[in-house]
């Protein structure tokens, strides 16, 4: 199933579909974008400002949302970062403080999740799930609308990156281990 | 007494004044005005506003050139618009500039480099029409170490320099301002396009400078020597604005605190640290002797364990500067808990709508909200703020009048009732961050929001719209915002109607900047005639044509009408970004290769 999302509402044509070099028909450009490192392509559309490349699903529209440059970029290099604080208890007149940090936000432990086939990438909190099985279970739920999955996700296996930058199959580690190390996540096709 | 200035008549300081002077030479045999010169230029030197001089300058000669004379500020909003050689022409006595570049989207990547903005020719010029000239405010401008380097050598007397938004220079041009500027007041760098190649420049400051008032390096990130930093601090008793950057540790601001009691506003570093032993206890008293702070800013990396450290000044904060600090919802709440006084306040919409509750409830002389979106490019984090949290603070904080809001849903119905609930807006700019989004409850487009906005808060002077947008939205802001000078559009509009609507219907407007709609050349030419009265206008990616924008140049000469070609250049009778400004310096002629002035 192709992917075919507008950045138009369904019955306008404000944004003309442009003939590509060879004839067929351009896609419109797409309305979310996920920010990677990766390489972008240069548009093919009428208007300059788009960028889109289905397959990595690296999209973007140049300068939006209206943030300034220099407050993106401190964003950015905040997200790489990780503070890890050890677990440390402190005694106060008020009572006992237990701080464990394992990152920035850490109230949550977001990372982000491809699947293959899909364009889009999503991100979830991990702390949300507490196994495997109820992790694929969601994510086989959330990637439905997209691709066809047979019920129990027989297709796909649960492929994970590892802090260190390696990939693994998932389940190789126990689940709180797991959450701790994980950077991303992708959903392989068998 | 007034004085008199003998030297008023007789100095010449630039050519070009001659002139003028035998104008005033005129003037005074067949004066009408009964007041001395001296009288009325002493008069006249205490009026600050530019606007104000304007029209002082409008009444007759006499005034037009007393106010020429006394002025000593000049605001030059598009350094296009007039060339330095005029500037230094009619305002002979100039010792503070504060000049713009370029269009503000190119903060957000929208205009290529060496667009142009050059401040140097206008430092050669003011090299020799204001030798005394003390203070320089830039925004947007292209500066090079080259510029700083001459700036710093060429004005012995130069006190305040402050860039915001400029790019092309290095760490390098900064050596050369501590260095050589040794009456400097003020140093405030912002949100730059620097080169940062290391800290050195701040050990660049001479032992014999005592006067800094203003150090800003928030924004830089390389690591300044402490020791330099510390002594610069203790031997400069005038002190009142401090930012340090993220590399200043928790133990290296309080010590510099010690130095600095007399701190009205402090930018801190980072805002945690690990340490063995009971850090609260560490840095209880930090601020305890700071009793004249009423801005915090910086707080990076602030955990809930620390932010107690600032309680103590809350109650006197009168500005807080949250946009660096991934705090949650109830830790701001906490923090806000203390902060009674607060007017302005800038968050990261980490704190979600439960610390939108908490602004609500514990500041209610609040004017000024931004909220910047921690995670702007993931669309599917259901995380952020949305109506619900606007609505929260509108109820709490009816003074509010400058908003700043991103979030990823709104409702027509939430926008009108925060209309109703703060109706002395004059600044609201709204992002809904997907484009072309509706309201997420009815499906319908967020035109009757921004309606409600105009109707209801006609003081309204900037107005920023998102969502998905139709014709009708503009219609309502040409109908109702009578005030409006600044108006910011993206993916929005049907048809030409709508920038119709607005060029025919809002009296105040100076600048249009407009991206991404289906407005074309009608649309363009139906602006025809308000142009001269604004300051600017963008356009890009839209439907205009080069021959609509040749025929707008041909119409209107005293228009400069810039296009940038699109760089694959693939069709050359589309106009793909539009500039178009007044100005009475004639077409630029520093223009690039791709700008194409018409």
């Amino acid at each position: 199933m192709e992917l075919e999302l507008s950045l138009s509402p369904p019955n306008q044509t404000r944004h003309p579909i442009k003939k590509s070099l060879h004839g067929d028909p351009c896609r419109f450009p797409l309305v979310s974008w996920n920010h990677d490192e990766d390489d972008q392509q240069p548009n093919t559309f009428f208007s300059g400002d788009y960028q889109q490349d289905l397959d990595d699903g690296v999209e973007g529209v140049i300068g939006w949302p209206p943030l300034h440059s220099w407050r993106k970029r401190m964003m950015e290099e905040n997200q790489h970062e990780r503070v890890e604080v050890v677990n440390r208890e402190e005694d106060h007149e008020e009572g006992e403080i237990n701080i464990n940090v394992m990152n920035r936000n850490y109230n949550e432990l977001f990372v982000k999740v491809k699947m293959d086939g899909v364009g889009i990438a999503r991100k979830i909190d991990l702390n949300a799930f507490h196994s495997y099985q109820t992790l694929t279970t969601a994510l086989i739920y959330m990637f439905d609308k997209y691709v066809e999955i047979e019920e129990d996700g027989a297709g796909y296996k649960l492929m994970y990156q590892h802090r260190d930058g390696h990939w693994h199959l998932g389940g190789d580690l126990p689940w709180e281990m797991f959450i701790r190390s994980v950077k991303r996540i992708q959903m392989v096709r068998n | 007494m007034p004085t008199m200035d003998p030297n008023r008549k007789k100095s010449k300081p630039v050519d070009l004044v001659d002139s003028v002077d035998s104008r005033v030479e005129l003037t005074e045999s067949t004066r009408s005005c009964p007041f001395p010169d001296e009288v009325l230029e002493r008069v006249l030197s205490l009026i600050d506003s530019h606007k104000d001089r304007s029209s002082v300058s409008l009444v007759c000669k006499d005034w037009y050139n007393a106010e020429r004379w006394s002025r000593r500020h000049v605001f030059i909003g598009n350094c296009y618009s007039v060339s330095p050689e005029i500037v230094a022409a009619r305002f002979p006595r100039i010792r503070s500039v504060t000049l713009k570049g370029k269009p503000r989207f190119s903060d957000f990547n929208l205009v290529p480099e060496d667009w142009g903005a050059d401040v140097h020719p206008w430092l050669s010029v003011f090299s020799s029409a204001y030798p005394f000239l003390e203070e320089l405010r830039l925004k947007r401008m292209a500066v090079s170490d080259e510029s700083l380097e001459f700036l710093a050598t060429s004005f012995h007397g130069f006190k305040a320099l402050s860039l915001l938004s400029c790019d092309g220079f290095s760490t390098d041009g900064l050596k050369a301002i501590a260095s050589h500027c040794k009456n400097l007041t003020e140093l405030d760098i912002q949100e730059n396009g620097i080169d940062d190649l290391g800290g050195h420049w701040l050990s660049c400051f001479p032992e014999s400078q005592t006067s800094l008032e203003v150090l800003n390096f928030a924004s830089l990130n390389s690591e300044v020597s402490f020791d330099a930093l510390e002594k610069l601090v203790s031997r400069c008793k005038s002190l009142r604005v401090l930012k340090l950057n993220r590399n200043i540790s928790l133990d290296q601001l309080q010590k510099l605190l010690l130095h600095c009691p007399q701190l009205m506003e402090l930018g801190t570093g980072t805002f945690m640290q690990e340490l063995i032993s009971g850090p609260v206890t560490e840095f209880k008293n930090m601020f305890s002797n700071c009793r004249k702070l009423v801005t915090v800013s910086g707080l990076w990396d602030a955990t809930p364990l620390y932010l107690p450290v600032i309680y103590p000044v809350c109650a006197s904060l009168t500005f807080l500067n949250l946009s660096y600090a991934t705090l949650q919802s109830s830790e701001l709440a906490n923090l806000l808990f203390h902060c009674r006084s607060l007017r302005r306040l800038w968050l990261l919409d980490t704190v979600g709508d439960k610390g939108l509750e908490a602004v609500g409830s514990c500041c209610p002389l609040l004017e000024e909200l931004r909220v910047f979106p921690a995670d702007p490019f993931d669309q599917e984090i259901f995380l952020g703020v949305t109506e619900s949290g606007f609505v929260s603070v509108s109820r709490g904080c009816p003074k509010l009048r400058h908003v700043l809001y991103f979030c990823r849903q709104m409702t027509n119905a939430a926008v009108a009732t925060i209309a109703r609930n703060c109706p002395d807006f004059t600044h609201f700019r709204l992002c809904i961050m997907n484009p072309g989004q509706p309201d997420y409850l009815t499906k319908e487009p967020m035109d009757e929001a921004f309606g409600a906005i105009v109707k209801t808060c006609t003081k309204l002077q900037r107005l920023a719209v998102s969502g998905l947008l139709t014709d009708r939205t503009f219609e309502y802001i040409g109908q109702h915002a009578k005030n409006m000078e600044t108006l910011s559009v993206a993916f929005a509009g049907n048809s030409d109607l709508g920038m119709e609507c607005v060029l025919k219907g809002c009296p105040k407007l100076r600048k249009l900047e407009i991206r991404d709609c289906p407005f074309g050349n009608a649309a363009l030419l139906s602006g025809l005639t308000k142009y001269e009265s604004m300051r600017s206008l963008w356009m890009s990616a839209c439907n205009v044509t080069m021959n609509a924008c040749r025929m707008l140049a041909k119409e209107k000469p005293r228009l400069n009408v810039e296009v940038m070609r699109d760089e694959e250049g693939s069709d050359d009778s589309q106009a793909h970004k539009v500039y178009v400004y007044r100005s009475v310096a004639g077409p630029r002629r520093d223009a690039p290769p791709f700008v194409l002035t018409l």
